[in-house]
């Protein structure tokens, strides 16, 4: 049962994040996209975090963050961006979809590993 | 660093006077004149796929036939170069043979170089690219490669105009630049075997290095530099929807190394070189700027970064 869903269509990315966050002691699972980041999380409910890019194939970030809460209407996970934009009106949207919290990449595991730890226990 | 971009040009001279003056041309110009020496011309082209275009004399060779022969054959095996031919009598094409009116863009006389000036401007500066752009894209890209390629220096040379459309290495990435002031295309080029040894040094712990690995070292390179592009010069600036986005076809020949992007139009190239001090090995990577469907400079600027919600980039902003 992991604690924490890292979701990126790099390999690079996943592989990074992932490793970080086990070697801080958290159970890690991941998504290649958005399609596949809410089938991960529909199959595993003990899923509290779910970092995610925004520009995916298939499904992006936003959209995936939107059927989170949409179709899943799962309001408890907790949802950051791992994403090279930065833009006001992505983060709005972001934001209106109910995400926490917004890193533009890349990822500096340091700073964020208490945060990440609160947000997935 | 010098904002303005340069372009190389192979220089085919034989007259050691006239050789001098292209050589002050090309200084004055933001030309690099790439000689031929010693070596076989052809082997010269093929180890210089970056260029601008090409100055040749109409008696390079020995005689004008000869010239003409040489001509002929950097153009079928390179026409998207502009040709250049310096002329004794005038500055003139008409008097040529027609099967090599095609074969140059211009000619010019050593006595009055404004018809070279005009057509330089015109074949290989016909793109004007903003020095804040120019500048930008340095620091940006020069920004992520360290990220990405850390422990390595990275040196990088002018920013310079490319007419060739060959590939360099065995991969490269490509990424669209969409905005209402330009539209096209980012592209890093790059070899696989020096990539594949990165990893293997880097992240061998991990990873048995493949060209996945190398695919998707690649690839997020691109993505962050793509990234901090859109941030800095993009922002929710969008292509105007009132006019229906176009597209044309890329085609790319994979047995001649060869990309097309349907246009005529120079690239805007940079040129990195990461370098590793402890065992001297290198890698180089291309990265070029293809704005093939829209360019319009005077519409560019720079996104202002908000500082009220800024954070700076790795750091988590709390909504």
């Amino acid at each position: 049962m992991a604690q924490i869903l890292v979701v990126d269509d790099s390999s690079t990315v996943r592989d990074e994040v992932a490793t970080f966050l086990r070697g801080g002691g958290l159970d890690v699972v991941t998504a290649v996209d958005g399609r596949d980041g809410l089938a991960k999380l529909k199959a595993d409910p003990s899923i509290k975090l779910v970092v995610a890019d925004v520009n995916m194939p298939n499904m992006d970030g936003l959209t995936m963050v939107e059927k989170i809460r949409g179709e899943l209407r799962n309001t408890s996970v907790n949802l950051i961006m791992l994403t090279t934009e930065s833009s006001p009106n992505m983060k709005e949207r972001g934001k209106a979809a109910g995400v926490k919290g917004w890193i533009v990449k890349p990822f500096k595991g340091p700073a964020v590993l208490e945060t990440f730890k609160k947000l997935a226990s | 660093m010098n904002d303005t971009p340069i372009s190389k040009v192979l220089v085919l001279e034989d007259n050691a006077t006239c050789a001098n003056l292209v050589k002050h041309f090309c200084e004055e110009n933001n030309l690099v004149a790439v000689k031929v020496g010693k070596r076989p011309l052809m082997s010269v082209l093929r180890t210089n796929i970056d260029l601008g275009g090409i100055f040749v004399s109409e008696r390079y060779g020995g005689s004008e036939r000869d010239a003409a022969r040489i001509a002929a054959e950097i153009h079928a095996a390179r026409p998207e170069l502009p040709i250049f031919l310096r002329r004794e009598a005038g500055a003139t094409l008409a008097d040529l043979p027609e099967e090599l009116k095609h074969v140059f863009c211009c000619a010019y006389t050593a006595n009055d170089l404004g018809a070279l000036r005009k057509a330089i401007r015109e074949h290989i500066f016909c793109l004007v690219y903003p020095n804040a752009l120019v500048r930008g894209i340095s620091e940006l890209t020069d920004s992520v490669l360290k990220r990405q390629f850390p422990d390595l220096t990275i040196a990088m040379d002018a920013p310079y105009i490319v007419g060739d459309r060959m590939i360099f290495g065995e991969l490269f990435s490509l990424i669209q630049l969409e905005s209402d002031w330009c539209r096209g295309y980012m592209m890093l080029q790059s070899e696989e075997d020096p990539l594949l040894d990165f990893i293997a040094r880097t992240r061998a712990s991990r990873t048995t290095p493949s060209f996945r690995g190398v695919n998707d070292l690649l690839g997020e390179t691109t993505n962050l530099i793509w990234g901090a592009f859109k941030n800095r010069y993009i922002g929710d600036r969008r292509a105007n929807a009132l006019r229906q986005p176009v597209q044309v076809p890329l085609l790319v020949n994979h047995k001649h190394k060869y990309v097309s992007f349907g246009t005529d139009n120079p690239q805007l190239c940079f040129r990195f070189t990461l370098t590793d001090t402890e065992t001297g090995d290198s890698l180089t990577l291309y990265e070029r700027f293809v704005f093939n469907l829209d360019w319009s400079p005077d519409e560019f600027h720079e996104i202002a970064q908000d500082p009220s919600g800024a954070s700076d980039a790795g750091e988590l902003e709390l909504f």
